[in-house]
């Protein structure tokens, strides 16, 4: 029977960094029941923000996820589109300029270099805005990558080192004795392993429940449009004030209809991804043509330059959402062997090279993270299953 | 010999994500950019299927796994955003 010191569920942009954090010193095997990088990671957008990011931990976490970004490319050996253009908030309504004013100083005071500007600073840095707008906040610090070679490099990265990536496996069953993991069974035959690393993003809580334990990871499904080819339109990335809003103030009552908020950027071969709705609907990826409508209302909007491109394909993907917004990347209580590292709904892109070294350090128990992830840990999570809120 | 015209891929692009591991329509497209293009795979798509039989032992319905999408066809952002019955943004 085949055997393993590790065994990774999910070959996605978490699972793939893992991999690759573990490769050399563990015999590992990961499971991926698609393709690489197909789900979650292959259907997002590009940005890694850190002007975005709640103040405190989130921002600490994310600006070492960021360091690791600086010489990632070289590390992987693979071209991964990693650029420093830049981030851009766009104020729309005079009503969330207070807001922003004071969201601004607070990321300052976090460490965050970021700056409010006018609206004819705004539109001299990005032409595609409105002249309608109010102003934006710009930070040098956003930086971009391109998700589907990121997640690849990851991989052939920790194939080279000698990681087996098994594509078009799922796991039908995770075999327990006495309180711990002893193995995997997928629908290709039985791995015996003693450690498994859930990283199967939103559907982490489907695999926790192999083992008897209740995650409270929700999908919350995003649609972003993607347009043909066009010459450099878009400068970094954009996202919108009202985005803002709705991640940072849980009381926020005006919460647009299928959560949209503007999440905007330029891929390296041309096309322009527009984000974004945000939704718990299951896992049913069937998007109806008035979320996109309404995406695209609310882009043009903002960014009235782009009403002539032309949209080609649309994706949907589920992310991770869980009710603090932090991933949880820790071992079960009651279950040994079983580590968790999924939650990171929109953040995956940003946080994955962190991840992938917390998720070593657990494993090799060398507490060279203990801060970062003591944080992090699943029984932060009082009740079983948190209660989302609609939007 | 192209492949996908829009992308750009050759069929020797095509055999090289293959060698490397690649079994369907999706880890080719994701690996090479073939049918990522305006045409959406309208016109190369049945011209990799029949480039991929040769080199795998699956079926060319099992490596056909990719999803359509919508639109249909491609739509402006401005026409997009006049399309549904929703206006209330």
């Amino acid at each position: 029977m085949e055997t393993a010191d590790v065994v990774i569920i999910g070959g996605g942009v978490i699972g793939t960094s893992i991999a690759y954090r573990l490769a050399g010193n563990h015999k590992v095997i990961l499971i991926e029941k698609g393709e690489i990088g197909a789900g979650t990671s292959g259907s997002c957008d590009k940005a890694i923000f850190l002007q975005s990011k709640k103040p405190g931990f989130p921002i600490k976490l994310a600006q070492a996820s960021r360091m690791v970004y600086e010489n990632l490319e070289e590390e992987l050996g693979m071209k991964i589109e990693f650029q420093k253009n830049g981030g851009m908030i766009v104020i729309e309504n005079e009503s969330h300029l207070d807001f922003m004013r004071k969201f601004v100083k607070q990321q300052n005071k976090a460490g965050i270099n970021v700056k409010l500007v006018d609206q004819k600073e705004a539109l001299a840095f990005q032409p595609c805005l409105s002249p309608e707008i109010v102003g934006a906040t710009y930070s040098t610090e956003d930086a971009e990558v391109n998700p589907l070679l990121l997640t690849q490099a990851f991989a052939e990265a920790a194939k080279r080192k000698g990681i087996i990536i098994r594509t078009h496996t799922a796991v039908t069953d995770i075999v327990t004795k006495d309180g711990r993991v002893i193995g995997v069974q997928t629908n290709k035959g039985r791995i015996e392993t003693e450690l498994v690393i859930n990283a199967a993003g939103p559907f982490a809580p489907k695999i926790a429940e192999m083992v008897g334990v209740g995650l409270p990871i929700i999908p919350r499904r995003g649609v972003i449009l993607i347009s043909e080819k066009v010459k450099p339109m878009v400068h970094g990335n954009i996202l919108c004030s009202q985005y803002i809003a709705t991640k940072h103030l849980s009381n926020n009552t005006d919460a647009p209809s299928y959560g949209i908020g503007l999440s905007l950027g330029q891929t390296e071969s041309g096309n322009v991804l527009i984000g974004g709705s945000r939704e718990f609907k299951g896992y049913d990826k069937a998007v109806e043509p008035e979320v996109l409508t309404a995406i695209a209302m609310h882009a043009r909007r903002i960014a009235p330059f782009l009403d002539s491109i032309r949209i080609i394909r649309t994706m949907a993907g589920f992310r991770p959402f869980t009710s603090d917004g932090l991933p949880i990347i820790s071992e079960t209580p009651n279950m040994k062997g079983f580590i968790i590292a999924a939650g990171h709904e929109g953040d995956g892109i940003a946080l994955a090279p962190i991840t992938g070294l917390l998720v070593a350090s657990l494993v090799n128990k060398d507490l060279k993270y203990k801060d970062f992830l003591d944080p992090l840990k699943f029984d932060r999570f009082n009740a079983i299953h948190a209660s989302p809120k609609q939007g | 010999m192209i492949i996908c015209r829009c992308e750009e891929v050759l069929l020797r692009d095509i055999i090289t994500s293959i060698e490397n591991g690649a079994e369907t329509l999706k880890a080719i497209k994701m690996e090479t950019r073939a049918g990522m293009g305006i045409c959406q795979g309208r016109t190369c798509r049945v011209l990799l299927e029949q480039a991929i039989a040769p080199y795998t032992d699956i079926t060319i319905q099992e490596t056909n796994n990719i999803m359509y999408k919508n639109p249909v066809r491609p739509i402006s952002l401005a026409n997009l955003s006049r399309s549904g019955k929703d206006s209330s943004q």
